[in-house]
């Protein structure tokens, strides 16, 4: 079972300054959080990428917002109460360190759009597909932030980063290319959504029992909204 | 231990070397093996986590050495063929302008083969590490009786076609007693096909693994056929169902010496995380367990020296190195008796480097009175197909879920056809388009995900997302779940001739510690493309059956592509490795067409041993492992009786 993969990663030209100092979130908040990622690198330990001020947990909460709201996934998914992983600290730090101007953009858009997180259960615990639309539509009205969009996506989904400059690449290309990926740590990878988008799990990382494969799955609510549980 | 005192000296620590070295283990032989690549380690945390962090999760990323830089990216700098000092090849090297290039991948490929004919890839990789093929699926099949009589049966229109020295019964001890070591998971009702059997009240270690959604589904399709729909088959009688029956595993249904039941992982290929499938390191460790057996690690032979008499093997030259350093050391090593287990194209690249201007036949290497060291490369070229049932209604199969494969068809694999064309067997992947468009744009999910988020179509969905239009929420789970559940793919491995100009060579470039690469000239016949063509018909009714729309592609710049005229109409078909290395040191009665006898042991040289599918001098349709290890034990055995 082997077949050819040849998949490195365009070279791409990213803009290393970014002169758009008209974003309105704090940029403070966003250097705060840059600082802190140089910390935890520094000390090689899980800690927590961005500085717990009260302006920086506010980030991270527009920031679940905006995450589960593009990727359809519950917030309290993403980011539960317990969290014992953590995986949105090392996404918050990863964009910033990467996009820091376009994410802050992003940011600032979501607090604008003004999308609260749903509190209910089920259906009712995922962000709805009109917000969805209007928070999209004020991100991709912008270039900078339009193939972001779509990079912190995929990061949710694969723990891959793929850049939005490859992206953008991609769509406007024919015929069909590679583009290549980084995946972001072996943590990312195991906690990549698409597989339980799919009803199933990251392959190399199964929480399920011998056997569950000859029998359906749990719908794909038990998956990937807030009443998820016993995923088999 | 002092060197004279050494019963056996086993080059390579796979299957066959592992087996090998815990039979004679268990007897209280002292016994050294040679391991070119890293040892086992102590547990496959650093595995996992080279397998986590890879961009591209090919069956050699985990091991060592490593093929990724810290970025997870396959890098050429860390995997300069010149410079790695026990090489291997990849399949991130197989690709357009890659495979051929020496610079780029560790085989030299040639072209062109010695007599004229067009040569294509050799598809298949391995890796050099103690445990050797972990990497492997788990499938345990049996050969079928007819399997070992190919020559007998065809050999008069197809004289490439040889017999094996042993048949099937010869074997069926051995087999029962290779599936209790490996652990296979069957059921013996439903593995008696095509006159193989069991002896009375066997019973395989465990019962068998259950099916998945995608097996029922095909096993739904393919009963109730009109003979006319199977009569492109040409068995004996068109069949009016073709079974589809779940595949002999090394995979544990149930706790089994000390290792957990299957969690359905779907990463058999490169590694199973918790080690329910079995692989050479449990009884390589084993072995090692014994005082009297050691293991010299980094450690590549590089000649095999003759006494004086040239009846048998005085020593081995190896080369040892360290892992970040320059450092080698270079010496001998005596035994009374020599195992080479390095695997079909390192077993007889080891021979055709150990050079003796006296012996008394043309060739002037070791083992090679027939000529036929290197010859008769065999693979089982793999012909994969996909495709997506229809995305509104109850037709989700769910892959991602359970073993990568839990069943297949086996019942094709012989009639009277085989004197025309190459028998096959069909397997059914649990892994959705996982793997199959990794070698087109890049693997799944993530072809499709970026598909729907990007607004591209790679994948060439025939209901595409808007050209450009990215796809997000609610909207975008949804489309995933409808795409994603309802993909599969089947794969079909096709019997290969042996043929003596595919072969394995010695190549003028060398690996880092100066020793000839591996040359290899290969391609398939028109037998091979033959059984391609009947797979490919195969393909065509079994997604008419289950109303699925086809996505099975050939890459215009695929090496491996090739065309056919297929009911007049002109097809694309290609083909891939299956990582089933066999043929090059081929078994036979007549020393002059065959390099050992039945017992794997040198028809020039009494007292050395080629272990391995290279020893097989037909390729069937069977994954090799179970009979190479079936074979190992016997040859243990009679190893045993000698020292």
């Amino acid at each position: 079972m082997s077949k050819s993969t040849h998949g490195e990663p365009a070279q791409t030209t990213q803009s290393a300054v970014d002169h758009d100092h008209a974003a309105g979130i704090s940029r403070r908040t966003v250097l705060a959080g840059a600082a802190a990622t140089a910390a935890a690198v520094t000390i090689g330990a899980d800690t927590p990428a961005v500085a717990q001020s009260a302006d920086s947990k506010q980030d991270m909460e527009t920031f679940v917002t905006l995450s589960a709201a593009l990727t359809g996934i519950a917030p309290k998914l993403l980011a539960p109460e317990t969290d014992s992983v953590g995986i949105k600290h090392d996404y918050f730090s990863w964009v910033n360190t990467k996009q820091p101007v376009a994410f802050a953009r992003l940011l600032q858009i979501t607090k604008t759009a003004a999308i609260q997180n749903p509190a209910g259960d089920g259906a009712d615990s995922i962000i709805k597909q009109a917000d969805v639309d209007r928070l999209v539509q004020a991100m991709e009205s912008n270039a900078d932030t339009k193939f972001l969009v779509r990079s912190i996506v995929l990061m949710w989904y694969l723990g891959s980063w793929y850049e939005p400059a490859d992206l953008k690449a991609l769509a406007g290309s024919s015929p069909p290319s590679f583009i290549g990926h980084t995946v972001i740590s072996p943590k990312a990878y195991t906690q990549g959504w698409l597989w339980h988008v799919a009803q199933a799990h990251p392959m190399g990382y199964s929480d399920m029992q011998f056997g569950y494969w000859t029998r359906k799955p749990a719908p794909i609510e038990d998956f990937i909204t807030s009443r998820s549980k016993g995923k088999t | 231990m002092a060197n004279d005192d050494i019963d056996v000296v086993i080059v390579g620590a796979g299957f066959a070397g592992a087996l090998i070295a815990n039979e004679l283990a268990k007897q209280g032989k002292k016994i050294v093996i040679l391991e070119a690549g890293g040892g086992v380690p102590t547990n496959i945390n650093d595995y996992m986590e080279r397998f986590y962090k890879a961009q591209d999760k090919v069956p050699e990323v985990p091991y060592t050495p490593p093929l990724t830089n810290t970025d997870g990216h396959f890098d050429q700098g860390v995997n300069d063929p010149d410079k790695v000092r026990a090489g291997r090849p990849t399949v991130r090297t197989l690709g357009p302008g890659a495979w051929n290039d020496p610079k780029q991948s560790y085989f030299d490929q040639l072209t062109k083969r010695e007599d004229g004919q067009k040569a294509t890839p050799f598809s298949s990789t391995y890796d050099r590490v103690a445990g050797g093929t972990s990497h492997w699926l788990g499938t345990c099949l049996r050969f079928v009786p007819n399997d070992f009589k190919l020559g007998s049966l065809y050999g008069k229109s197809l004289p490439d076609l040889v017999d094996w020295p042993i048949g099937y019964e010869d074997l069926v001890d051995w087999y029962g007693k290779a599936e209790a070591e490996l652990g296979v998971s069957a059921n013996v009702e439903e593995q008696a096909y095509l006159d193989i059997t069991f002896p009375p009240q066997y019973a395989y270690p465990m019962p068998g693994i259950p099916e998945s959604l995608t097996d029922k589904a095909i096993r739904a399709a393919l009963e109730n056929l009109i003979p006319a729909e199977t009569a492109f088959l040409k068995m004996a009688q068109p069949p009016t169902k073709i079974n589809v029956v779940g595949t002999p595993a090394a995979r544990n249904s149930q706790p089994y010496r000390n290792r957990r039941a299957c969690a359905g992982n779907t990463n058999c290929i490169p590694i199973c995380p918790i080690q329910a499938k079995y692989d050479p390191t449990i009884t390589l460790n084993e072995a090692l367990s014994h005082k009297h057996v050691t293991m010299m690690k980094h450690t590549v032979a590089r000649e095999i020296i003759l006494d004086a008499d040239l009846r048998n093997v005085s020593e081995i030259r190896y080369t040892s190195y360290k892992l970040g350093s320059n450092e080698t050391a270079t010496a001998s090593i005596k035994a009374k008796i020599f195992v080479i287990a390095a695997n079909a194209i390192e077993t007889a690249r080891l021979l055709l480097m150990s050079k003796d201007e006296a012996l008394p036949y043309k060739a002037k290497t070791v083992a090679n009175r027939s000529g036929m060291v290197g010859r008769n490369l065999m693979d089982h070229p793999y012909y994969l197909a996909w495709g997506q049932l229809p995305l509104t209604g109850a037709h989700q199969l769910w892959p991602y879920r359970g073993p990568l494969i839990t069943s297949g068809i086996e019942d094709l694999r012989d009639g009277a056809f085989r004197g025309e064309r190459g028998a096959f067997r069909m397997d059914i992947g649990n892994e959705g388009w996982n793997f199959v468009m990794a070698g087109i744009v890049g693997s799944d999910p993530h072809t499709t995900a970026i598909d729907f988020i990007n607004g591209v179509n790679r994948s060439l969905f025939k209901q595409p997302p808007r050209d450009g239009v990215g796809v997000f929420g609610p909207a975008l789970t949804k489309a995933l779940n409808d795409n994603i559940t309802r993909q599969f793919r089947i794969g079909f491995l096709i019997e290969q001739t042996p043929n003596a100009h595919n072969r394995v060579m010695l190549s003028e470039h060398t690996d880092g510690l100066g020793l000839p690469r591996p040359q290899i000239a290969y391609n398939i016949s028109p037998y091979e493309k033959q059984g391609i063509v009947a797979a490919y018909q195969l393909k065509e009714l079994i997604f008419r059956r289950m109303g699925a729309t086809d996505y099975t592609r050939v890459a215009d710049d695929d090496p491996t592509r090739f065309e056919e005229k297929i009911n007049g109409n002109t097809v694309a078909l290609n083909y891939g490795g299956a990582g089933h290395i066999m043929g090059t040191y081929r078994m036979g009665t007549d020393p002059d067409q065959s390099v050992v006898d039945s017992y794997q042991r040198s028809h020039d040289h009494d007292n050395l041993y080629l272990v391995g599918s290279g020893t097989f001098p037909t390729g069937a349709t069977a994954n090799p492992t179970l009979t190479l290890s079936a074979l190992a034990l016997r040859t243990a055995e009679r190893i045993a009786r000698r020292v």
